[in-house]
């Protein structure tokens, strides 16, 4: 199959980035996504050009690394998956792709489709942890847990951080991915330690890295790889509404 | 209960104060409406025991009128319901600007699938109220209430309506209210925290019966008062 492909080229954050196109034919529909810019890159390596720089680690749709915004979708057209679980057969033979970084201020660019995420990381380090002894796993039923609960405790740990999210909210709000931390860990006997001081640390730390307002419009959840619920929002809001209300 | 300061400070606690002043003005919405389906009472009904004196339309109208501006204790919501209405202004042009500010570079291609339109421009929509609401209130609120020009409150309304630009006006303002109502009565309640899964599948069908019941009797209003 064909595809043109309109691919953001940018220098680094300082400078302007613009849309530069490419043609590639004899591409395979079982291809992934990424093996197709494999074999771009290839084309470009020969001709002694810049080859096209992304984000990509596993390949399998578990480590959040890849990410990408196909014609102003993130991570592809399929929803729910991974740009490394795209392949070229949800596109048609001769479409022309749109490729861009994921945007948002708190996301600069490194170069061309690459962004630094490390502000979701602060995130992390503000509270998304709990306190417990290191030394051998206890052992596993001496905290028993309701099978619904640690069901959806693992909805919500599915998160795999790939800024998808953030990427798609029109306010760049990394609600749903600091929600899917608060509330595994809210539903969770582990997390109850922190849990009233844990939202208001990861809050704090989300408005200071430059992150906008949840709105509730839902996009984030659309195009969740991991499929984690808009529901987990609502439960940061009310977590944290609780620990405004009662923590002394 | 110890609230600490910040309830109303960070990106949650800012949707916070929308939510509240939100819900406070959509509960006027419904007191408003109530008090005006008067206006649309047909004559047939009257007249009718009114306290004891036998009434029209007319004199039930501006009797209801005068007793909300009369009646202190409602003179007293009244003014929170304007504070109510000016910090859901500021507060949205605070998380707007922030919201802005978060933005990086816009995107080439944008897909907007994945959420409704209404829920995007609820900015929009907002500035359309607005400028509706500042409509509204210089026809009645300034004329009957603080200028006292016109005693006559139902002469007053029927004389409005008789204006075709002002049907118009009305139901763009209306309409740009229930697509407001629909996201906003859901949102707000996400905001403050209504997690059950099931309850809040009750509140967005609450939500979205809430905003169509209201546009569609509001709209109705000026409709029968330009036709009377």
């Amino acid at each position: 199959m064909k595809l043109t492909l309109k691919i953001w080229r940018q220098e680094n954050a300082k400078t302007k980035g613009k849309l530069v196109t490419y043609k590639l034919s004899d591409l395979s529909t079982d291809m992934s996504f990424l093996e197709m810019l494999d074999v771009l890159n290839e084309e470009l390596a020969v001709k002694g050009e810049r080859t096209v720089e992304f984000d990509h680690d596993c390949r399998e749709g578990i480590c959040g690394q890849c990410s990408l915004v196909i014609n102003g979708q993130a991570h592809g057209p399929e929803g729910h998956y991974t740009t490394c679980q795209t392949h070229l057969r949800s596109f048609k033979d001769g479409d022309s792709l749109t490729i861009e970084p994921f945007r948002a201020n708190s996301f600069p660019v490194i170069r061309d489709l690459k962004v630094d995420r490390t502000s979701m990381d602060h995130i992390i380090q503000a509270g998304g942890y709990i306190s417990s002894f290191t030394g051998m796993a206890p052992e596993a039923n001496t905290i028993p847990i309701h099978h619904n609960i640690a069901e959806s405790a693992f909805d919500s740990a599915a998160c795999i951080g790939c800024g998808a999210c953030i990427a798609t909210c029109k306010n760049s709000s990394a609600a749903l991915f600091m929600s899917a931390k608060i509330a595994h860990l809210a539903k969770l006997p582990q997390g109850q330690v922190e849990r009233a001081e844990r939202v208001v640390w990861m809050v704090n730390a989300h408005d200071d890295e430059g992150f906008g307002s949840c709105t509730n419009t839902g996009a984030c959840a659309m195009v969740c790889p991991q499929e984690v619920p808009l529901l987990d929002i609502t439960r940061m809001n009310y977590e944290y509404n609780k620990s405004k209300c009662t923590v002394e | 209960m110890a609230i600490k300061k910040g309830l109303f400070k960070t990106s949650i606690g800012r949707k916070n104060l929308m939510a509240f002043t939100g819900l406070f003005i959509s509960f006027f919405l419904i007191i408003h409406l109530v008090g005006n389906l008067i206006l649309i009472i047909p004559d047939s009904y009257f007249p009718i025991e009114f306290w004891g004196n036998v009434a029209n339309a007319h004199d039930m109208y501006n009797a209801y009128s005068h007793f909300l501006v009369h009646f202190w204790p409602i003179t007293l919501v009244a003014w929170v319901l304007y504070a109510a209405l000016i910090v859901h202004v500021i507060d949205a042009l605070l998380i707007t600007l922030n919201n802005n500010k978060a933005k990086g570079d816009k995107y080439q291609v944008t897909d907007n699938s994945t959420s409704s339109w209404y829920s995007r421009n609820m900015g929009i929509l907002g500035t359309i109220i607005g400028i509706f609401i500042f409509i509204h209130m210089a026809q009645f609120w300034l004329q009957y209430k603080v200028l006292e020009n016109e005693h006559d409150l139902y002469n007053l309304v029927l004389a409005t309506f008789k204006e075709w630009w002002v049907l118009v006006v009305y139901e763009i303002g209306i309409i740009a209210l229930g697509f407001h109502l629909v996201h906003g009565i859901e949102s707000a309640h996400r905001t403050l925290g209504v997690y059950p899964k099931r309850i809040m599948g009750i509140i967005k069908y609450i939500a979205l019966c809430f905003g169509i019941v209201m546009a569609v009797l509001y709209a109705i209003i000026p409709i029968i008062l330009y036709f009377k």
